[in-house]
């Protein structure tokens, strides 16, 4: 197997660039995850892999061979490409059975029939799915259906498996329960993967790396520890888990961490990240995990007034106020009143203010 | 994106359909131009036009297919969108077999229509010598410019119920049940939601039943000959033998004008039918929407229903089937003494007429195949393409929308005798199939393109992924999910054909005999006892498409 190159791609419709110039890698074993929100282009970055649309430029490889090639004017059709692609709709052939969706990729491809019994029969095994084989797909559940899918992508041996969504069709409990079988499915069968999905816990359940999209460039890229832990931007840092905002201005620097000032007087010290001059606007953001209940005050400690308390079945989650700001944090806070919240200073970063574009 | 061959022959699969549709129309252009048929000594010049402009016929005619057309509409719009409104938002009885009935009209043959209003209600019909033995006197006119609106009028009312009744379902019901909620009464949510968000398709139904009225041929060939009523169409009709010779470029200059009428009309309904369609896509959930109930008015409104439906349906096709069975008809005839089995004989004994039915027939089925097919194969040329050739492909299957049966016809008759070597197929059967093929190209097309457009995008790249090429994706995937689509096809284009009369006029002749040109002739001949009959045998034909498509659920509409 090899590896899988993309290089400066851009993509538009019409006037409207999609893909501005996006480049990423891809070895061999290896699951990435293209995260975003709608419109980052993460679904379009991965038909472009699959051939299924047009860039304007830049260069698709999948070790020696040439999918997409703009500046040479290669375009590999989507059929020679030889990729496994799972829909977001599953899109199984309601006219043909489980057994002959798996086996149409094969046939295609002039495999004998007796290896095809063969191979499409150990693919259903694998997933589950031998019982099934002579079922038409609308008599299969969304969960078996995704299966189907799979099998059919993973049947010929396609150098890079690409899925996108592929858990967005399941009921949200089965989508957890899934997203562990893929997972195990993926590492069992040493599965090169693109995944696109719009879900960062998702995304860091099922990927050894991440590439975080922003209307058509990469944003970061990583571990989903790093991704998570150690955010470049404050996209990364807002898209990658849940957050309180705190406006600001920096009043002081000091190697590496910097104090935080708001229009309310609290002051609070950070981790510098990016570039923050003295007198500049920030916003300090720090997870809602790190937020804790203290009793007095101290050092990054903010008094704040409480406005509700919620139950999530496995924590509390609690609001509270101060002037404008709203912050929130787990734990079990006192019913109403005062609360101080301690903001630890190696967990709240600090952002520059992107100038308004 | 796809290999060489197989966009070779997407490409000449358009070049194909141009050409069977430019040919004939470009020829009638051309003839239009010359002073004398194109087979005669001739020169160029605008010497038809002058001549025809120059007919005081010309212009009443004109003027009277604008009347028709106009009290068409006056008549069918309020009543079809009446319709539309009882059969999906009102608790009125027997919804369903009126669903059914309210499409007949558009199946049978106008020409059979016509005739059956005449044998009637005409001076000496069925329902005139009774209406006489009791008023003593007939309180009605079917050949008056007034009574030929009023028929065709009525007739017309099941198109504009389709796209009413299409625009009311496809409205969501939560738009109105947002109104209700707001505080408006049943009333006000009809007046200020439900009939603005269907105004677009009223309008083009309005549109569509004008076309149609201009287009109209069999209804004012009947029932405007006895006094002397010309439209457009049985003008040029007339036109034939005017001067003696066949004077084709004088039909060829009317037929130009007719179509300077339709072809803004179609392209008129084509901008209208994208703007109906806006309001479509906000679609609510399906919930079964609660049913006005019309209480006390419920029967009133059965009856007035039921009175249409007796006039478009039982009418005129109870007095084809008496008629069919008698010797003769006329004041103080006994039913008993004149009942007999000899019209039908008449038909079985005539060689040509016994071809046509057969030519009927085999037009039908295999012909309606070989058509479906041939749509099949335009449609799946631009499908999924957006490049050039699709929007080409858009706009020339509208040529021929515009074109009335009869222009078709004619064009092609003339292209058989015109192109060399395609003399022989002039006495064959291919010759009608073709003219009608061309057509109903833009009703064929509407049907598959909405199947194919029911093919989620992604059923098809996945094949692609998965390592078929373009040609095996149509073959193994997007074919065999329309198949029931194509069947359904089939079957509407069957009726279609069996009803089709006006292409097939000009090219009647010994072997492309259908029932439908047959009719004209005869009734031109005053062979009243065999166009009884064979009407009477051409709605069994039709009836039989229509109780197999109900039987398998085919939807008659799209």
């Amino acid at each position: 197997m090899n590896k899988l190159v993309v290089d400066d791609l851009h993509l538009q419709y019409g006037d409207n660039p999609v893909l501005k110039g996006v480049s990423m890698t891809l070895s061999p074993g290896e699951v990435v995850a293209l995260l975003g929100a709608s419109g980052s282009g993460k679904t379009t970055l991965l038909r472009s892999v699959a051939g299924l649309e047009s860039p304007s430029r830049g260069r698709i490889t999948i070790g020696d061979s040439v999918l997409f090639d703009g500046a040479a004017g290669i375009d590999m059709p989507v059929e020679k490409r030889s990729l496994g692609l799972v829909f977001q709709s599953y899109a199984l052939w309601p006219h043909r059975t489980v057994f002959e969706n798996v086996a149409y990729g094969l046939r295609l491809r002039g495999t004998p029939s007796a290896e095809v019994d063969q191979r499409v029969t150990e693919a259903l095994t694998n997933l589950g799915l031998r019982h099934l084989a002579e079922r038409l797909p609308h008599q299969l559940s969304g969960g078996q259906q995704q299966r189907v899918a799979i099998a059919r992508a993973l049947v010929y041996n396609p150098p890079v498996v690409l899925m996108d969504e592929p858990l967005s069709n399941l009921d949200a409990k089965l989508r957890e329960e899934a997203r562990a079988w893929l997972r195990e499915l993926i590492v069992k069968l040493h599965i090169s993967a693109l995944v696109v999905t719009h879900d960062q816990t998702e995304a860091m359940a099922m990927s050894d790396r991440i590439l975080l999209l922003n209307s058509g460039r990469i944003e970061q890229q990583g571990t989903p520890e790093e991704m998570y832990r150690q955010p470049k931007t404050q996209f990364t840092a807002e898209f990658m888990g849940s957050n309180n905002q705190l406006p600001g201005k920096i009043a002081q620097l000091a190697n590496g961490r910097a104090l935080l000032e708001g229009n309310d007087g609290w002051r609070l010290w950070g981790l510098a990240r990016g570039e923050l001059k003295l007198g500049d606007a920030a916003t300090g953001i720090i997870r809602l995990e790190h937020t804790l209940i203290a009793n007095g005050a101290a050092e990054n400690r903010l008094r704040t007034e409480v406005v509700t308390g919620m139950f999530l079945g496995d924590r509390r989650e609690n609001l509270f106020k101060l002037g404008n700001l709203r912050l929130r944090c787990y734990g079990t806070a006192p019913a109403n009143g005062e609360c101080w919240l301690e903001l630890p200073r190696d967990e709240l970063w600090l952002f520059p203010v992107a100038p308004a574009a | 994106m796809t290999d060489r061959s197989f966009s070779l022959s997407r490409t000449a699969v358009v070049a194909i359909t141009a050409v069977v549709i430019f040919l004939p129309i470009g020829l009638i252009f051309w003839q239009s131009f010359l002073n004398a048929p194109f087979f005669a000594p001739h020169r160029f010049g605008l010497d038809s036009y002058a001549f025809i402009f120059e007919d005081s016929d010309f212009w009443t005619a004109f003027a009277n297919s604008i009347v028709i057309a106009a009290g068409m509409v006056a008549i069918a719009l309020p009543m079809g969108a009446a319709l539309a409104f009882l059969l999906t938002r009102t608790d009125l009885p027997a919804q369903r077999t009126i669903e059914v009935l309210v499409l007949i009209p558009v199946f049978v043959s106008p020409m059979v229509l016509a005739f059956g209003y005449v044998v009637a209600m005409g001076p000496v019909g069925f329902y005139s010598t009774w209406a006489r033995s009791i008023f003593g006197d007939v309180p009605w006119n079917i050949y008056s410019l007034a009574g030929i609106a009023v028929i065709a009028g009525l007739t017309h009312v099941p198109h504009v119920y389709l796209y009413s009744s299409a625009a009311l379902k496809s409205l969501g019901s939560d738009v109105e049940e947002a109104a209700r909620v707001a505080g408006a009464s049943p009333l006000r949510v009809a007046l200020n939601v439900s009939l603005p968000m269907t105004a677009p398709a009223l309008l083009y139904a309005a549109v569509l039943v004008f076309f149609l009225g201009f287009e109209l041929f069999g209804l004012p060939l009947v029932l405007g000959d006895p006094e002397g009523h010309l439209v457009l169409s049985t003008y040029l009709f007339k036109l034939t033998n005017k001067l003696g010779t066949p004077s084709y470029h004088l039909m060829a200059a009317v037929a130009v004008c007719i179509v300077a009428v339709t072809f803004p009309l179609v392209l008129l309904q084509r901008w209208l039918l994208r703007s109906a369609g806006k309001y479509v896509s906000v679609k609510g959930k399906a919930t079964r929407q609660k049913l006005l109930p019309l209480g006390g008015w419920k029967w009133m409104a059965l009856a007035l229903v039921a009175l249409w439906l007796v006039f478009t349906i039982v009418v005129p096709i109870s007095g084809i089937t008496l008629r069919a069975f008698v010797e003769q008809w006329g004041e103080g005839i006994k039913l008993a003494d004149v009942l007999t089995l000899d019209n039908f004989r008449g038909v079985f004994d005539s060689a040509e007429q016994m071809r046509a039915i057969w030519n009927t027939l085999l037009i039908g089925t295999v012909g309606g195949a070989l058509a479906v097919a041939c749509y099949t194969a335009i449609g799946l040329a631009s499908h999924r393409q957006s490049g050039g050739i699709s929007r080409v492909l858009d706009y020339i299957v509208l040529i021929p929308r515009a074109i009335p049966g009869i222009l078709a016809g004619l064009a092609f008759l003339w292209i058989f005798l015109f192109v060399p070597g395609l003399k022989e197929l002039r006495n064959s059967i291919f010759a009608v199939w073709i003219a009608y093929t061309v057509v109903w190209l833009a009703y064929g097309m509407r049907l598959i393109s909405t199947s194919l457009l029911q093919i989620s995008p992604d059923l098809e790249e996945s094949a692609r992924t998965v390592g078929a090429s373009g040609r095996r994706v149509l073959t193994d995937v997007t074919v065999p999910l329309i198949r029931f689509g194509l069947l359904a096809s089939w079957l509407l284009v069957f009726m279609i054909f069996e009803r089709e009369y006006s292409t097939a006029v000009y090219l009647l002749g010994q072997g492309t005999e259908v029932i439908g040109s047959m009719l004209v002739s005869l009734w031109g001949g005053g062979a009243i006892d065999q166009v009884a009959a064979l009407s009477l045998i051409n709605i069994a034909l039709v009836a039989v498409g229509l109780a197999v498509a109900l039987r398998f659920g085919v939807r008659l509409h799209e």
